[in-house]
């Protein structure tokens, strides 16, 4: 009916292989030209069949895709359409495979869309392992490389191997793990045909020089040749799918395959001597790519026992841009880097510049990435630095190579002891119950790959011997400026450069219960996210001295300057405002852009918190000035800006009641979480509020137009066109709470950190909906809110508000009736 | 012969160094300590919760003077640890019996 060779004549194709491999044909050679003529069938197959509405990729899989087909085989094929399957594709289907079956041929298909292939299918190793030898039989090319480039990723290959490691271990236990076997399955047995693509495929998927390296390639070679041939006239002796070399057979077939001998005992056992020598070379050479073969961690790069190594050295040698990855993937991986690879990088390093070794932004980034505080960093960096790699990726860490300065104090020559602040940085990750109370300050850190950048920059001006602070700063300067950092974080780097001897100047050698040092010392740190870095610069730097340097003495100095610095910039910097003539509000007056004018930028600034020009840079000030141009009562010029993980808000207005509590309901009513902030009110009555929130169902990103509705609603709410509790009616007991450890709310009034306000600060579970519910309980009391700081640390509220009660402070009884107020609404809402 | 046993703010070390110093006095041991007088701790806030802190950090500086010039140390060591404020520490002056060289074992008092 199909009038092709093998559909015609099936039992004719198997029996030529026979004979090919009989007149002294090679069992890899017999087989493939079986193979291509089954090949062939299939192409004519798909040639003839009714044509899919969409394209079509007819892929061999496994033996076959290995041109191993037995006589007997399965046909295991991959049928993949570039989208959905409709009527069309299934008829394409059965005029492809109906033929096949009505042949006598036992196929094993499967079908997939093009769609599911990009996510490789690791729930499924055995079809990822038989995707290793896919090979493309009729149809549409593109989709074919699709595939392939869908899986033979990395990631996919670590699957297929760990896949490969357990099919072995319970394949060759059914056998009791040994090759000797009198009456051996040549394709299941250990040291049989699977073993040899078990071997293969490891090395393909890993290494692929690994059986190249001794004799296992030639030897694999003609124990395959061997056994293809074992198994081909087996399947013809016993005419089905059956491998196993029985006594019954293993006569005829050393007969045929005239092996020497006066008896057929002989012939047997020279016969079986042959498979035992080869089924021992495949056992040998698996077991030591089982034992070697890397596993794949990303491109060329493999772990092995001895740690994360280059696959191909080689190629590695020629593209330092990649050297860094290594070091990563170890990170990651949680073990160190290979010796060889160490070495590797040592001979090449030399005459490696920065550019070659960071050439784009993206890899630059990747050196900011593997700065972030965690297991095995120190080791990391210690090996960066061992084979040169540091200093060629950070050129001012050079200059302190083995530099040693005699004092004193230092135990460690200034390499070591900037890579041991690092290391102590790690400890604080690792083990968190060694200094729990800094360990909690570092998870708070948002950016701590800035903190390790400044500590490996804090002492490279000590390769001269006069002021290492200011030496430092200058050379961090022109290496900063190659990194992609924002301009603010270029700051705070160069901040804790300039300045990482001062709290420990201040903790330890100054009298910290006077509260003008510390008022001086807060107003040189400006903002919580910077104190919180110096602090763990301090700890680190003095750990790192000597062993015996940072005592519990000195620890428990250190974390006092912290809380009462923390205290005195959460709680006095109302009283301390900006005046018109001061330097910082010149500056920024001075530099201003071309479309604004002096007098409304220093009009802006006089009266804000002098801490408003050490949380925002020139940039976000210029910003607020435009959005402040032209308000009205009852107006709200509004900024929404998608930051990396969060949103955030600037809205600038003027001051009325409730106003704040409106502007927090309307982003609760959307499902906001806020989760940091400052509101602040000037003394002509401008309020400038911003809040970072978090968008976890995405409505913003998901819903074009989201942002607008947001928008408009808090312009409706500012405008008295409606309410915050309107929007919120019934809605916030359905908004999504955050699962999280109880944490008992605490109210804390305090009538004398500041001199003009009462400042009220409140520790409570973080959901959403909370500040709405604080802010309006406090403005409900007759308060007015001049200030808030928001924050938010894991899932622990952190909220800060300066009060006013017509226009002066609260009275010991409002206090008390305020506190006992927003208690209870906590305490009902937890 | 006496021994000067001074508890002073942890600020104060330097200035008090300075002004043994000035009378040939150089010989001294400084201990990093933390304990309390009459200044009995403070509550510290953190965060809106309130921790005792009872045992605030001191420097320990202990020095062995003749008795002649015992008087003119103790005045040196409270005029330069002085601040006025509650917290300031104190002097304790004890009689030395004996004093012996380690290295050689001679007695030296």
């Amino acid at each position: 009916m199909y009038g092709s060779p093998v559909t015609a004549d099936l039992d004719g194709a198997r029996r030529a292989i026979g004979r090919d491999i009989l007149a002294g044909d090679g069992g890899l050679s017999a087989l493939r030209r079986f193979t291509e003529e089954i090949d062939r069938e299939l192409q004519r197959l798909h040639a003839a069949a009714t044509p899919a509405s969409i394209p079509a990729a007819v892929i061999a899989l496994g033996g076959y895709g290995r041109y191993h087909l037995c006589p007997h085989s399965d046909i295991d094929l991959l049928v993949l359409f570039g989208g959905g399957v409709g009527a069309a594709e299934e008829r394409f289907l059965r005029d492809l495979l109906h033929p096949l079956w009505d042949a006598g041929f036992v196929v094993g298909h499967q079908v997939r869309e093009s769609g599911e292939i990009e996510t490789p299918e690791i729930d499924n190793p055995e079809f990822l392992l038989a995707l290793a030898d896919a090979r493309l039989i009729a149809g549409d090319a593109a989709l074919y490389r699709g595939l392939r480039e869908a899986t033979d990723v990395p990631r996919t290959r670590a699957i297929v191997i760990d896949a490969l490691q357990r099919l072995l271990e319970e394949r060759h236990a059914r056998f009791s793990g040994t090759f000797y076997q009198l009456e051996p399955d040549v394709k299941e047995a250990p040291g049989g045909l699977r073993d040899v693509a078990a071997a293969r495929t490891m090395a393909e998927a890993s290494d692929p020089t690994l059986l190249r390296r001794n004799s296992d390639a030639p030897r694999l070679a003609k124990a395959e040749d061997f056994l293809l041939k074992l198994r081909a006239l087996l399947h013809l002796a016993r005419r089905r799918n059956d491998n196993v070399l029985g006594h019954e057979l293993q006569e005829q077939i050393a007969e045929q395959l005239a092996y020497p001998g006066p008896s057929a005992r002989h012939r047997v056992e020279s016969l079986m001597a042959d498979y035992f020598s080869h089924a021992r070379a495949v056992a040998r050479a698996l077991e030591r790519v089982q034992r070697t073969a890397p596993a794949p961690l990303g491109v060329n790069i493999g772990r092995t026992r001895d740690g994360v190594r280059f696959i191909d050295d080689v190629a590695a040698a020629r593209q330092p841009q990649s050297w860094l990855s290594v070091f990563q993937a170890a990170l990651d991986a949680d073990t160190g880097v290979a010796d060889e690879t160490l070495d590797g990088i040592r001979r090449e390093t030399e005459s490696a510049a920065f550019a070659d070794l960071l050439p784009g932004a993206g890899h630059r980034a990747a050196l900011l990435a593997l700065l972030r505080p965690q297991r095995g960093l120190y080791a990391r960096l210690s090996d960066m630095h061992d084979c040169g790699l540091l200093g060629r990726l950070i050129p001012p860490f050079q200059s302190i190579t083995c530099r040693v300065v005699r004092d004193f104090y230092h135990k460690y020559t200034v390499d070591e002891h900037t890579l041991q602040t690092i290391r102590n940085l790690e400890r604080l990750v690792v083990t968190p119950d060694a200094h729990p109370r800094f360990s909690t300050l570092l998870q708070e850190v948002d950016a701590p790959e800035l903190l390790v950048l400044a500590l490996l920059l804090h002492d490279v001006g000590k390769w001269r011997d006069d002021d290492h602070a200011l030496e430092s700063v200058r050379m961090a300067e022109g290496f900063l400026a190659l990194l992609p950092l924002t301009e603010t974080a270029r700051d705070t780097v160069l901040f804790l450069i300039r300045h990482h001897l001062r709290m420990s100047q201040v903790a330890f050698r100054r009298d910290t219960e006077d509260p003008e040092i510390v008022r001086e010392f807060a107003s040189l740190v400006g903002s919580e996210d910077r104190l919180k870095l110096l602090c763990l610069m301090t700890l680190a730097d003095v750990e790192a001295v000597s062993p015996d340097t940072l005592t519990r003495w000195k620890e428990e100095l250190l974390w006092r300057v912290y809380v009462d610095t923390y205290n005195c910039l959460t709680r006095q910097y109302a009283d301390d405002l900006i005046e018109r003539t001061e330097t910082a509000a010149a500056g920024c007056v001075a530099r201003r852009p071309a479309d604004l004018e002096a007098a409304e930028v220093a009009a802006f600034l006089e009266g804000l918190p002098r801490r408003y020009l050490q949380l925002f840079d020139r940039r976000a000030v210029y910003e607020h000035v435009r959005l402040a141009r032209d308000i009205h009562p009852d107006e709200v010029h509004l900024r929404l800006t998608r930051m990396e993980s969060v949103w955030e808000l600037t809205a600038v207005t003027l001051d009325k009641p409730m106003l704040f509590a409106n502007v927090c309901g309307v982003l609760s009513s959307f499902g906001m979480d806020i989760l940091r902030g400052h509101a602040m009110t000037s003394p002509n009555g401008l309020v400038l509020d911003i809040f970072q929130f978090a968008d976890a169902e995405r409505f913003l990103a998901l819903n074009p137009g989201a942002s607008d509705a947001v928008l408009h609603a808090i312009e409706d709410v500012v405008a008295g066109r409606s309410t915050a509790a309107d929007r919120l009616r019934g809605r916030l007991s359905g908004l999504r709470r955050r699962p999280a450890a109880r944490v008992a709310p605490v109210v804390r009034i305090d009538g004398d950190a500041s001199k003009k306000y009462t400042v009220l600060e409140i520790v409570a579970l973080d959901e959403i909906g909370l500040l709405y519910r604080i802010s309006r309980g406090i403005s409900e009391q007759g308060c007015e809110i001049d200030l808030v700081l928001i924050a938010t640390e894991g899932h622990t509220a952190i909220d800060v508000f300066h009060l006013t009660r017509r226009g002066a402070k609260l009275t010991p009884a409002e206090q008390q009736g305020l506190t006992a107020f927003l208690e209870q609404m906590l305490e009902d809402t937890a | 012969m006496k021994l000067l046993k001074a508890i002073i703010r942890p600020n104060k070390v330097d200035e008090v160094k300075d002004a043994l110093a000035r009378l040939h006095i150089s010989g001294m041991t400084v201990t990093e300590v933390r304990g309390h007088g009459k200044q009995k701790g403070h509550t510290a806030i953190y965060r809106g919760k309130e921790y005792n802190v009872s045992l605030l950090p001191k420097m320990q500086i202990e020095v062995v003077v003749t008795n002649t010039i015992a008087d003119e140390a103790i005045r040196a060591i409270v005029e330069a640890a002085r601040t006025g404020e509650i917290g300031d520490g104190r002097v304790f002056v004890l009689p030395v019996e004996q004093a012996y060289r380690i290295r050689t074992g001679e007695q030296d008092i």
